[in-house]
């Protein structure tokens, strides 16, 4: 059903969901054909053609009350019994003392990310090896969001002051996207999540590489750029491994060139875009509280030389 | 057996107005008639606006990466649209409806407090003054209509507009509980003789129950209110994490009232529906104990579900699990009304006027809403389609398709005795099927954005394949909402003018609003026939088959 | 059984608002227990003083009983007399809530203070307005009792007015429990 939907399941978990899902819709569609059928039946078969007699008024049938209750009873039932099995299956318990693989934190309007047990930070771009169950702190730093990977399996509220730990897995590599579904703000809707499921090799390359300090680009421009990050505003909100610029404001962009996309998925990461970007971020993202710093085309060329070099 | 004829009496005397009609007769009016009126005028009002709310919205999302509304114009009028279309049109509508009809059903003069009515549709008003006038104060609310805490404290909602929300609310809120307490002792002490409550119309009995819900209901969401007031007026710590508040208390508490109030909104539309297929099918309701009954379980148990609207905070499976249960459960009692319904029209000799195509519509449409109602009871089904278009289509099922076109159908139903003409028929059937069809263009496919993944409250999504398609279909389906609204309009306005005089009783139905002239005298009844079962007027039409003759029938023998 | 229509309307209307003053009770409990403890509430609240306002306020409940009585008796002189002692013993409970709210208030005890002081002064403050709300009500009584035969209140006015009263009270009684007693016996 497309690139975002929970009827493509990329783990045991999002597919007891979307077994569950399918057999459930499968019966109410049943029940609505049913029901549908008996509506239009009676329309047409009882309807007056002229004036007459009353029909026989009749006021109930006591039996048909107690079959039409146990039924839909003994159904619903059932579901609840499918309900359970599917909770524990697709939300398996985790240990509360162990220390998560992944602690993501929610802000306004970009994603956290955090591999505590290799001191790596990233932002908005999730990569996690397949086959084997994470443990996943979710928190949030301002208001409540809501972390939804469809083909992973179950949403889960970041809410303030209440951090949740939970498993997810995927099954097979490749990407899986999302976004965040709890409203939070003017830019709720392009608080996206890219989800990059590697084989273990991969992964464990991705996780050391995110560990160490990028070298940027020995260029005029991006020594130019470098310099300009560190004395412009950039590195009150924004830190970079391996330079004095250590703020958490916003997003961490250490390994910035490496990722897919900018400002949580309002753009693709090119050059031109992080140009753009750079030029207006409100121009693209309005309402984000990053501000539109008036740089110079140079200022921007140099900083742009400077990022995407980062990798 | 007597066939004494009562006159209501009246408990005490109104207060006199001097002005004889006009403008002023209306403002200062108590008489729960003109109150009813003013009630659905202020709804079809607010329907307007909440519909050019709806429409602006459709607008920007007819393709991805519009820029007709900033996200900040969005979500003032996404939260807008919402808070309107419950507080200011839905909840207005079938309190007008039970307001003006409740006295006439049970032969009374007018309600038990009939000033205290007066004060809520007042109240009203201004709750709906407050709340708009937060546009031109700084801005709406932007917060969705259940406004979760922390985004609507006020270090995230920096403008007034929340603030002015929860005022609005409380206004409107005080003046609904204020009528529910009118209408639950108006019900209780002003029966006619001979009407015991084993014998009121459904809708009045729905309309009981509701009292019931209203009274529990309102509490949570007064508190909540207060709470967050005091948050962001006087800096308080209710809900703000970093004051050790709990985001989490808000959304018990709001839920506790937010979903006993969508019952509080469908129960009225029951009791018109309930009314009206069994006049249109010429027989009584089947099963009239089970259908009331069914509603007292639903008043109750809605208490009893709120949480799953919470499902995805992670407050563990027992918890999650007790209220699936419990949401699935309350599946039960709404179902056997639907088949209580069917069962009316089964054998019956159905005339399909305007009010019975939407009474019939909405039985299939109501189903449709009740079915995915049921998939989000099932919680990890819901903890893929919350917060995403599926909720959107689900819940705009059940009030629209449900309540809506319950009210549309009470709304053909009833005017004519309301005054005195009848709606053009040849108007109403254009009504209907452009209602019919704009609704489903609008919200069928808003399902299969919600399983495609599409989130709710965005102002844009992504160019994803098929999300621009469902959009655009969906704001065609709204435009044509727009123009089937445009219909009703021109019918009201010339069905006034010149509509075919309706006479007391133009669609032979039997309860005691139709035993008196059309539009009722300021007194309501010159006289009431006598009661002594369901139907008094059939019994009058038909002595020899009266219901009376068994009393099982006619809810009791007379006492 | 009929109940008569304003004594009926005030019972819901009690019903609904004991429901709410539960919510902000459960409130105050919920935050006491969850911020671990009553320290605040230990050092700033004074149990003797407040019970000591707390037993004008039953009192009144009392008083305003003696005036039923009078009233079924026939006595409307005196009727009108107890009611103005309960109003009296309700203003002196007031000024006991208002000393004690501007003695928190000069500590540093304030809506913004804390949990404690978030929940104390809406719960509390909910009460000392519906109290107040109370006193007008029986104000306006009274003075309808002493005006001229035609705008005498109803009979039965009392005894409504009664009802919303002794819930005043009640509800008080729970709230001194929540606050104060539990002080006294954790």
């Amino acid at each position: 059903m497309g690139p975002i939907s929970p009827f493509d399941p990329a783990s045991g978990q999002a597919l007891a969901i979307s077994n569950l899902f399918i057999l459930t819709l499968v019966i109410g569609g049943v029940v609505f054909l049913l029901v549908t059928s008996l509506v239009v039946y009676a329309s047409i078969r009882y309807r007056s053609r002229q004036v007459g007699p009353d029909p026989k008024q009749v006021f109930g049938n006591r039996r048909m009350e107690i079959a039409w209750t146990a039924a839909p009873a003994g159904l619903l039932l059932v579901l609840f019994g499918f309900t359970l099995h599917a909770m524990a299956v697709s939300d398996p318990p985790v240990s509360p003392s162990q220390s998560p693989d992944m602690v993501i934190v929610a802000h306004q309007w970009w994603w956290e990310v955090r591999y505590p047990q290799d001191g790596v930070v990233t932002a908005n771009e999730v990569h996690l090896p397949v086959g084997r169950p994470i443990r996943l702190r979710l928190e949030s730093a301002d208001v409540i969001h809501d972390f939804w990977v469809p083909a992973l399996g179950r949403k889960m509220d970041a809410t303030p002051g209440h951090p949740v730990t939970y498993s997810i897995s995927v099954d097979k590599p490749g990407l899986y996207l999302g976004t965040c579904a709890e409203f939070c703000g003017a830019q709720h809707a392009w608080m996206r999540i890219r989800v990059v499921a590697q084989s273990p090799a991969d992964f464990n390359r991705w996780l050391s590489q995110q560990a160490a300090v990028p070298t940027p680009a020995k260029t005029e421009a991006a020594s130019r750029g470098a310099q300009l990050f560190q004395s412009l505003t950039c590195s009150s909100c924004h830190a970079i491994a391996g330079t004095a610029a250590q703020a958490q404001v916003g997003p961490d962009l250490t390994h910035l060139a490496d990722r897919q996309t900018l400002g949580a998925g309002v753009l693709d990461n090119t050059p031109d875009n992080l140009k753009r970007w750079l030029t207006n971020p409100q121009a693209y993202k309005p309402g984000s509280y990053m501000p539109n710093l008036h740089l110079s085309p140079d200022q921007v060329d140099a900083l742009v030389a400077y990022l995407e070099s980062l990798k | 057996m007597s066939d004494t004829a009562l006159v209501p009496e009246s408990h005490e005397a109104l207060p006199r107005i001097s002005a004889a009609g006009g403008l002023l007769s209306w403002i200062a009016s108590v008489d729960h008639k003109q109150i009813g009126i003013m009630y659905l005028l202020i709804s079809l009002f607010f329907f307007g606006v909440g519909g050019i709310e709806s429409l602006l919205m459709r607008i920007q999302l007819a393709q991805p990466g519009e820029h007709f509304l900033s996200p900040q114009e969005y979500n003032q009028i996404f939260t807008m649209h919402g808070t309107t279309m419950i507080f200011l049109v839905v909840m207005p509508l079938l309190i007008g409806f039970s307001t003006y009809l409740v006295p006439l059903m049970i032969g009374a003069r007018d309600m038990a407090f009939p000033r205290l009515n007066a004060l809520s549709f007042w109240l009203l008003v201004f709750g709906g003054f407050l709340l708009y006038y937060s546009f031109i104060d700084g801005g709406a609310p932007a917060t969705g209509w259940f406004s979760y805490a922390p985004l609507s404290e006020s270090a995230y909602s920096t403008s007034k507009g929340v603030s002015y929300w929860a005022l609005g609310l409380l206004a409107v809120g005080t003046g609904t509980l204020a009528t529910a307490i009118n209408l639950m002792v108006t019900i209780i002490n002003l029966r006619v003789k001979g009407m015991t409550l084993r014998r009121v119309p459904l809708f009045v009995w729905m309309v009981l129950v509701n009292g019931f819900i209203i009274l529990f209901a309102m509490p949570p969401l007064n508190a909540s209110l207060i709470m967050l007031l005091g948050d962001r007026l006087l800096g308080a710590h209710f809900f703000t994490a970093a004051g050790g508040g709990s985001p989490i208390l808000w959304q018990h508490y709001f839920w506790a009232f937010g979903h006993p109030e969508v019952y509080i909104m469908i129960l009225p539309a029951w009791g018109m529906i309930s009314e009206i297929i069994p006049v249109f099918s010429r027989k009584p309701i089947f099963g009239y104990e089970f259908v009331a009954g069914s509603s007292v379980a639903i008043a109750v148990l809605s208490f009893a579900v709120y949480a799953h609207h919470m499902f995805v905070v992670g407050l563990g499976h027992p918890f999650d699990a007790a209220f699936s249960l419990a949401s699935l459960t309350i599946a039960v009692p709404t179902g056997v009304k639907i088949f209580n319904w069917i069962a009316t029209m089964w054998g019956g000799k159905i005339r399909f006027k305007t009010p019975m195509l939407f009474a019939t519509a909405f039985l299939v449409l109501f189903t449709i809403g009740g079915i995915s109602g049921v998939t989000f009871a099932m919680v990890p089904i819901d903890w893929q389609t919350t917060d995403t278009y599926y909720v959107v289509a689900h819940f705009h099922y059940v009030l629209f398709g449900g309540t809506l076109f319950g009210v549309f159908a009470g709304l053909y139903y009833w005017f004519p005795k309301i005054t005195g003409k009848l709606l053009s028929e040849r108007l109403g059937k254009w009504h209907f099927w452009l209602t019919l069809i704009g609704f489903n263009l609008t919200f069928f496919v808003q399902h299969l954005l919600g399983l495609a993944g599409m989130a709710r409250r965005v102002y844009t999504y992504p160019n994803f394949p098929g999300w621009g398609d469902m959009n655009l279909i969906s704001t065609v389906g709204a435009f044509v909402l727009a123009i089937a609204t445009l219909v009703l309009v021109w019918n009201l306005i010339v069905s006034l003018r010149r509509g075919q005089s309706a006479g007391d009783n133009p669609w032979e139905a039997w309860t005691l609003e139709w035993a008196t002239s059309s539009p009722p005298p300021v007194h309501n009844f010159d006289s009431v026939p006598p009661v002594r079962g369901r139907r008094p007027l059939w019994d009058l039409a038909h002595p020899d088959q009266a219901d009376e003759m068994s009393p099982a029938r006619a809810g009791g023998t007379n006492a | 059984m009929k109940v008569e229509s304003n004594k009926l309307g005030m019972a819901l209307f009690v019903a609904s608002e004991a429901f709410f003053f539960s919510l902000l009770i459960l409130a105050y409990l919920y935050f006491q227990t969850a911020s671990g403890g009553t320290r605040v509430a230990h050092n700033q609240l004074d149990p003797l003083t407040t019970g000591a306002f707390s037993l004008c306020l039953i009192g009144s409940s009392l008083t305003i009983w003696l005036a039923g009585r009078s009233a079924r008796q026939g006595s409307n002189q005196r009727a009108a007399m107890w009611v103005i002692l309960t109003v009296l013993l309700g203003l002196v409970f007031l000024a006991g809530q208002g000393m004690e709210w501007s003695r928190l208030l000069g500590s540093g005890v304030t809506m913004a203070q804390g949990l404690f002081g978030t929940t104390f002064f809406t719960l509390t403050g909910f009460h000392g307005l519906h109290v107040l709300i109370g006193l007008l009500a029986l104000s306006i009584f009274i003075g309808l009792s002493f005006s001229s035969h035609g705008s005498a209140p109803k009979p039965g006015t009392l005894e409504v007015l009664s009802l919303y009263w002794h819930f005043v009270d009640v509800v008080w009684i729970v709230i001194f429990s929540v606050i104060y007693l539990r002080l006294v016996f954790a």
